[in-house]
């Protein structure tokens, strides 16, 4: 077809960009086959018929403000938004969770515990400074050594790095890792300028002026007002993008008002459209929604540390009691799907074969009498004070309460949450995790005895030993089938009451063309356009 | 005149130093820390246990306060934990935001207390003052997140005349600025307005019932000039107070209009840190708005003094 | 007069909240803390007079009870600040020297410090539930009252009867007591029936923080902010507890004004 000649595509914007943008969700969901998808990347004009336009600024509204600018001090969500525009990890994901060059140009691993990246040539930071083997081994031990690096659970297992040539480098690793890779997608991947990190120290973490690779270059950051990025001309990789002048990413924490915003053509893109109103702005037609399936894993661990949930079996009361489906559709609204284990159905890991948990009032009394309290009990659940938490919390109350468990509510903000969790200091606590490309990044750190983020305190050695063989296995249906076995012994010990893989309804302005919704929930936007 | 402002100076030391071990206590009891918040999705002990060597957290509470008066006696107010600026920083850059947002409120409750005041004073006790009133009322009688939703809706998205949310610098631009000011300000002022309505409406009431009125009553001045000028002068001198206070009050006050408009104001910034147990950040920004509302009391107090020669010394 | 009839109407508003907060069981019309997720932000009809709310509760039956919350919120946060103030107030204003000035300074340092910043610091540390909000919303209000006492204690120390009943032999104590408060009460009252309103008010924007009463109970305040997100689709879970809020708000300050005017003519804000 002739570029702009298809009659399908006429003088009406609002409707050709709808479709423009439906061929993206229909690719990101995995209609195409592998071979059109893989193609997408590299050759977007094959399906959009509207050449892209440079030029613009792309405004960003987010719910919450950015914590650093330095990818390897970076402990919050938020932070990751910004980093994948303004610094390049070393592989990439693809809209199928598949691993892709990014700056390392093509990977071997020649046994278990050794992987050679060969790197991208050409390649400069926005500060000039060249990118070679010497500045990501450099990055590597920053990561790995720096006092203050939050990179350090990812990049354990790095014994040592190792420059082969200037364009190669050599990992050699302490245990074989079949997580890193992914890992590597993400901040534990990010190369950052040495040049910068030597000259500005601590500074990096407000001004991070260049400092990445990226297709976008840090301009200021107005904390709580805005972050400003603008097109970075001499990208190594010019083959989709980027097209926008300027991003500006601005923080809006009220998400009626963040709505509004975008209703109103102040912002063009909003980072989350919440279940309550998915229906309302997909009737809206000056707004496109784009459902992106998240890896994030929504649950509430209970503390087997302490009473009442050291007892499994009134661990296996409620969640007996609980009715995930009434709360997927009545609280959720069905922006999401019932969660049947840690891993998210957009996951190559994903097993469909595992049940969710159904409510069962006949197994609740079994389990109630097993458990020593056949008249019920009382417990407190510490949640966070968000609406949809709070909501979810009373309808879990109510389905409890009809089953004769008494639970309590105690809202606490988020500093506080992550303290109570940390310091075992609860009974059942809310727990949303945002998910990792790989099923480790799901797992690991929560059901591995002793580590921080294990909430519940379970120490199951079968556990331990499966999520130990996960990481050694390299190849993926063996791994898959290790997170299956991993999923049933979670669901036997009844640690967790999984409630829901959320999707996550992303909304902009119909100018916004080119937008590629990869699972993990970042927004690209080196591919983005406005009409 | 000098006395009793040196006076009023050397009183403001032990208030200060209360406020400082009031918020240092307040705020390290409550439950949760800086660096669970700041890493809430990759908590490593070691990690933790440097940062809060290298932040001085692993000391005694008192020592930890200690620490803090010192730093504070040089004038050094600290850094914020969670992006290591200096707090003064911080401070100033968001002061200027709160200050349009307090004067912009103040000008708009002032232009709807004043006709409303004074009407109400005028015609007191008929439907004409009940009206006034209870219209004055609606500002303080509604929570303020709710107002400023209702004004979103109304003039953001369905008449779109004014931007819903986010801060432009009237200063730099200010057509665009005082739009982006706009709908945040009427919020504020509408309760202002109220309380300085009522304030207004008794003190002209009070003032209308004195002697030297029913003299000018009586020598055949017209009433409205007797309301606008004799009036009006010495009724103005509660309102000035009551403004006064509120100013104080706004800067740190304004925390929910900050936060549904997504202002980059001071009341944001110390609330956001309450939320992110950022202790030198809450201390040292209660302790600045603590100041910058004892300073304006004591501005008000002078004026006051000046206004009313009657209530100089006390 | 209007101002008799803003009074009455204030006094009469007042009234029906206190009953409403007393007989809630008898008359809310369904259980309020029934839920019913098939029948969610159902627009008001004849079973449901003012709708559901997001878990398909009737609003109108958790305004009926919410009325209990908010009132307490108010009544009670005022009068531990009335009862804290007035002792600290009276304490001062009668020993005065340096007790008076370390309790003024206390108070001072009180006022200065920015009331939501402090009501949401105490909450955090005394549980962000109803009886944390009640002390914490006491602890901003007492230093109003205290200074209040006070300037009424020192007024009221230099009259005569004072005079002559120590020369006659009287205690402090019984002094303090049986002259002094009496006299200094009004002002508090007047104060106190003005605050009222205030601290309803400030529940709300407190629940907006996230401090109040635990769900499944709910004050208007905490119905409005959880509403809030629903204000276009469902304006009625927002309007039904902001209306009752609204009007008792409006009834307790013209309640308040017209016993200002009624007890203190010459005493003005």
């Amino acid at each position: 077809m002739d570029v702009g000649e298809s009659p399908g595509l006429d003088l009406n914007a609002r409707g050709a960009s709808r479709r423009s943008f439906l061929r993206w969700c229909a690719a990101a969901s995995g209609a195409l086959t592998p071979a059109v998808a893989r193609g997408l990347r590299g050759a977007p004009e094959a399906l959009a018929q509207v050449a892209p336009k440079r030029g613009g600024t792309l405004r960003v509204g987010f719910y919450i403000e950015a914590a650093t600018m330095d990818p390897h001090l970076s402990g919050s969500k938020i932070d990751r938004q910004v980093y994948h525009n303004l610094y390049d990890p070393l592989l990439v994901l693809d809209v199928k969770l598949g691993l892709q060059p990014g700056l390392a140009e093509s990977w071997t691993q020649p046994d278990g515990k050794t992987l050679v990246f060969k790197l991208q040539r050409g390649v400069k930071f926005h500060d000039g400074t060249d990118f070679n083997a010497e500045v990501a081994k450099f990055n590597f031990n920053r990561m790995r050594t720096d006092p203050k690096s939050v990179r350090k659970g990812e990049t354990a297992n790095i014994e040592s790095v190792d420059v082969v040539d200037s364009h190669t480098i050599r990992l050699n690793l302490r245990r074989p890792d079949a997580s890193l890779l992914a890992a590597l997608t993400d901040r534990a991947g990010m190369m950052v300028s040495p040049k910068v990190v030597q000259e500005r120290g601590p500074d990096l973490e407000r001004n991070a002026r260049g400092a990445g690779t990226g297709p976008f270059e840090f301009v200021e950051w107005v904390k709580d007002d805005h972050i400003l990025l603008k097109r970075n001309d001499n990208y190594w990789n010019k083959q989709t993008g980027p097209y926008l002048d300027q991003i500006r990413y601005r923080p809006i924490p009220d998400d009626t008002v963040k709505l509004a915003s975008l209703q109103s053509g102040e912002i063009d893109v909003m980072d989350y459209v919440q279940p309550r109103d998915v229906a309302a702005v997909k009737a809206d037609k000056k707004v496109v929604v784009v459902d992106v399936p998240s890896l994030a894993q929504f649950a509430y661990v209970m503390n087997h540390t302490k009473p009442p949930f050291n007892n499994k079996a009134l661990r296996q009361a409620v969640i007996s009691a609980l009715d995930i489906d009434q709360i997927v559709k009545g609280v959720w609204l069905g922006v999401g799907v019932p969660s049947n284990g840690p891993i998210p159905p957009s996951s190559w890991a994903y097993d469909s074969t595992i049940p969710t948990e159904k409510r069962d009032l006949v197994k609740v009394k079994a389990k109630l009498a097993e458990g020593g309290q056949p008249s019920g009990f009382t417990f407190s659940v510490t949640t966070n004070n968000l609406p949809i938490l709070v909501q979810e919390a009373e309808v879990m109350q109510a389905q409890l309460a009809e089953a004769g468990i008494t639970m309590k509510i105690k809202l606490v903000d988020a500093a506080a949450l992550l303290s109570d969790g940390n310091n075992k200091n609860h009974e059942m606590i809310s727990y949303q995790w945002s998910g990792r490309p790989d099923p480790d990044g799901n797992t690991f750190q929560f059901f591995k005895t002793g580590l921080p983020l294990n909430w519940s305190g379970i120490s199951n050695p079968k556990i331990d030993a499966l999520l130990d063989k996960s990481r050694e296995v390299s190849d993926r249906n063996e791994r898959k089938k290790i997170f299956s076995d991993l999923t049933r012994l979670l669901h036997e010990e009844a640690s967790m009451a999984f409630i829901v893989h959320p999707i996550e309804p992303k909304a902009f302005s119909p100018r916004v063309q080119g937008y590629e919704p990869i699972p993990d929930g970042m927004m690209r936007f080196k591919s983005v356009w406005l009409k | 005149m000098g006395r009793f402002l040196l006076g009023r100076l050397i009183a403001v030391i032990p208030v200060l130093v209360l406020v400082t071990a009031g918020v240092f206590l307040l705020i390290h009891l409550t439950p949760g820390d800086p660096i669970d918040a700041m890493m809430a999705e990759s908590v490593d002990p070691g990690v933790k246990a440097e940062l809060s060597r290298q932040l001085g957290l692993d000391q005694p509470i008192h020592v930890q306060y200690l620490r803090w008066m010192g730093r504070l006696l040089h004038g050094d107010l600290g850094r914020s934990i969670r992006n290591g600026q200096p707090v003064v920083e911080d401070v100033g850059r968001r002061i200027r935001p709160s200050l349009e947002l307090a004067l912009l409120a103040m000008l708009i409750a002032l232009l709807v207390a004043f006709p409303l005041g004074m009407l109400s004073a005028a015609r007191r006790n008929t439907p004409v003052d009940g009206t006034g009133t209870a219209f004055a009322l609606i500002g303080i009688c509604m929570p303020n997140f709710l107002i400023a939703l209702l004004l979103i809706f109304l003039f953001g998205v369905t008449l779109r005349w004014l931007p819903v949310s986010g801060y432009t610098d009237p200063l730099e631009d200010p057509v665009n600025g005082l739009r982006s000011l706009a709908l945040p300000a009427i919020t504020l002022g509408l309760a202002l307005g109220a309380v300085i309505t009522r304030t207004l409406r008794s003190s002209l009431l009070e003032a209308l019932s004195e002697d030297y009125v029913r003299t000018a009553r009586a020598k055949g001045v017209s009433e409205s000039v007797i309301l606008s000028r004799h009036a009006l002068k010495n009724g103005l001198i509660p309102v000035i107070t009551v403004l006064g206070l509120q100013l104080g009050g706004l800067i740190g006050g304004a925390v929910i209009t900050e936060y549904v408009f997504a202002l980059p104001g001071v009341g944001r910034l110390v609330v956001d840190a309450v939320f992110a147990r950022d202790y030198p950040l809450v201390q040292g920004v209660v302790l600045l708005i603590a100041v910058g509302f004892i300073v304006t009391n004591l501005a008000v107090d002078l004026v006051y003094g000046w206004l009313d020669p009657r209530i100089r010394y006390r | 007069m209007a101002s008799g009839r803003l009074a009455l109407a204030g006094a009469a508003v007042t009234l029906i909240a206190v009953v409403v907060a007393l007989a809630a069981q008898a008359l809310a019309p369904h259980n309020p803390l029934k839920q019913n997720l098939s029948n969610t932000l159902a627009s008001p009809s004849r079973t449901h007079l003012l709708g559901t709310d997001n878990v398909g509760r009737d609003v109108l039956s958790r305004v009926i009870w919410g009325t209990r919350i908010s009132l307490v919120a108010g009544f009670v946060s005022v009068a531990l600040a009335a009862l804290a103030g007035s002792l600290i107030g009276l304490f001062a204003g009668y020993r005065g020297g340096r007790v008076d000035g370390l309790a003024m300074r206390l108070m001072d340092a009180l006022l200065s410090f920015p009331p939501l910043v402090l009501a949401l610091a105490l909450g955090a540390v005394l549980g962000a539930d109803l009886s944390g909000v009640l002390i914490a919303l006491g602890v901003v209000y007492t230093p109003t009252f205290a200074r209040l006492m006070r300037g009424q204690v020192l007024t009221i120390r230099g009259r005569e009867y004072i005079e002559a009943a120590r020369a006659l032999g009287a205690s402090g104590g019984a002094i303090a007591w049986r002259h002094v408060l009496p006299n200094a009460a009004t002002p508090i009252v007047v104060q106190a029936s003005l605050s009222v309103a205030f601290a309803i008010l400030a529940e709300a924007s407190l629940s907006f923080l996230g401090l109040g009463v635990q769900p499944p109970e709910a004050s208007w305040g905490s119905m409005i902010n959880a509403g809030r997100g629903y204000l276009r689709q469902a304006p009625w879970v927002v309007f039904g507890p902001g209306a009752a809020l609204f009007v008792t708000v409006l009834g307790l300050n013209f309640l308040g004004d017209a016993v200002r005017d009624a007890l203190d003519p010459k005493l003005r804000v």
